[in-house]
Formats: C-alpha cells, structure tokens, sequence
C-alpha cells in the first residue's frame, strides 16, 4: 500500500476539523484509562493499605513521570476544547460558522500548549531531579 | 439529546474541578510527597472529600458516556442496548468502589 493511499485511509475530511476531533476523543480515552487506575490505585487506601505504596511507587517511576506530563497536557487539551464546543453549542449557535470553528480551533491549541508549559517545566524538572541531572 | 447537554454541562464542572485537582496533586504536591499518611491527612477535611465525591462521580460518568459514544461509532445497531448497558454497569461499579473508600477512608496497616 502506498502512503498516500493509507493516509487516504486514514483521512476523513482531513485539515483542523478532522485534527481537533481526533485530538479531543484520543486524550478523552487516555485521560478514562488513566481515571479508571486512578480510581482502583485511589480505592486500595480503604481495601488493601499495605499495597498503596506500591501502587504510588509505580507513578514514581521515570516512566511514569514522563507519563504523567502527557496527562496533563490531555486533560488541559481536553478541557480548553472542549470548553469550546460547549460555549459554541450552548451560547454562541449564531457565531458558528467554518471559518469560527476553523480558527478557534486553532486557538485551542496554542492556549492549551501555553497553559501546558509551565505545568511540563514544573513536572520536567522533578523528572530531571530524580534522573540526576 | 440528554446525552448531548450531559457531556456539555458535567464538562464545563469538571474544568475547575479536575484541573484544581492536577495543579495541586500533579504540579504543586508532585508525586514524590503522596503516601498514605499524606491521604489521610487530606481525608480528614470533608471538604476535601466531597471534592474528591464530586470529582469521582462527574468525571467517570463523563468520561463512560464518552467511551460509551465512541463504542456506538464501531458497533452495529443490534449492539446498541448491550453497549449502554455495559457503560452503565462499568460506571456503577467503579462509582461503588470509590464510593466505598471515600466513605471507610484511610485504614492504616
């Protein structure tokens, strides 16, 4: 298969639209699977106390660390656009428009990269910390 | 369309609410400094366990009926009870679970 054909595949309407879709339902699915850990990891305080360490010594994990900095840029994705459906949705019906929906896109993504740095240098530096570096 | 104004409504809750819990938890306190004792010292509030209530509730519910709808992009239409039937059944017992612990609390070993 060549690669035009499996980006053909793999392409709806392509462009923003199609990016700003998929970008919400992948962090939306990876923030549930990490929520539904979460939750068990969270529950073993009350169940099983004496594996509670365990369970916080894998997030404590480089691996995990480097992990953890890619939730939150997911769930700050998430939130920014999804903040944006719902005000388009909900009180601005009359703005929507392509080109609304095109640019304000776009703004989701860079104010969600801004909001997101200075949380990843915070979270970056604790990964540096405990790399010796 | 229930559905539709859920996802709307619980996701603008959950921006404060989610957000203040990984700025705190993540960012602030970072993971190196949460232990038990570090729970059950914040468990000690009931505002803080209302929170967390809160948190657990809206954020799976939200977070199931978003699996749930893209589970229904992929399944055929006979399939449409079972899905919705298995999301209701995942969100009950993982709400039970936590429920279970917000409410026992911090048992020390």
């Amino acid at each position: 298969m060549s690669v035009k054909a499996m980006t053909n595949l793999i392409t709806y309407r392509g462009g923003v639209g199609q990016l700003s879709f998929v970008l919400h339902r992948v962090t939306g699915l990876g923030i549930l699977l990490f929520l539904v850990i979460h939750v068990v990891d969270t529950s073993t305080v009350f169940f099983f106390p004496s594996l509670y360490a365990d369970a916080i010594a894998v997030y404590r994990s480089v691996p995990f660390m480097i992990g953890e900095i890619f939730l939150v840029f997911s769930i700050i994705y998430h939130g920014v656009n999804g903040a944006r459906i719902a005000i388009f949705d909900l009180a601005l019906v009359k703005n929507w428009g392509t080109k609304s929906q095109h640019n304000s896109a776009i703004w989701t993504l860079v104010i969600a990269i801004v909001l997101w740095l200075p949380a990843a240098f915070i979270m970056g530096r604790n990964v540096l910390e405990k790399l010796g570096i | 369309m229930m559905a539709w104004k859920w996802m709307r409504y619980s996701g603008l809750l959950l921006i404060p609410l989610a957000w203040g819990h990984v700025l705190i938890q993540d960012v602030l306190v970072g993971v190196d400094r949460i232990d038990l004792n570090y729970v059950s010292m914040r468990w000690a509030y009931l505002g803080w366990r209302i929170y967390d209530l809160f948190l657990l509730v809206f954020a799976l519910a939200h977070g199931i009926n978003g699996l749930r709808q893209v589970a229904l992009d992929f399944v055929s239409k006979k399939k449409i009870r079972l899905v919705n039937q298995a999301a209701y059944v995942y969100w009950l017992v993982l709400v039970l679970f936590g429920i279970a612990a917000l409410v026992g609390g911090v048992r020390k070993p």
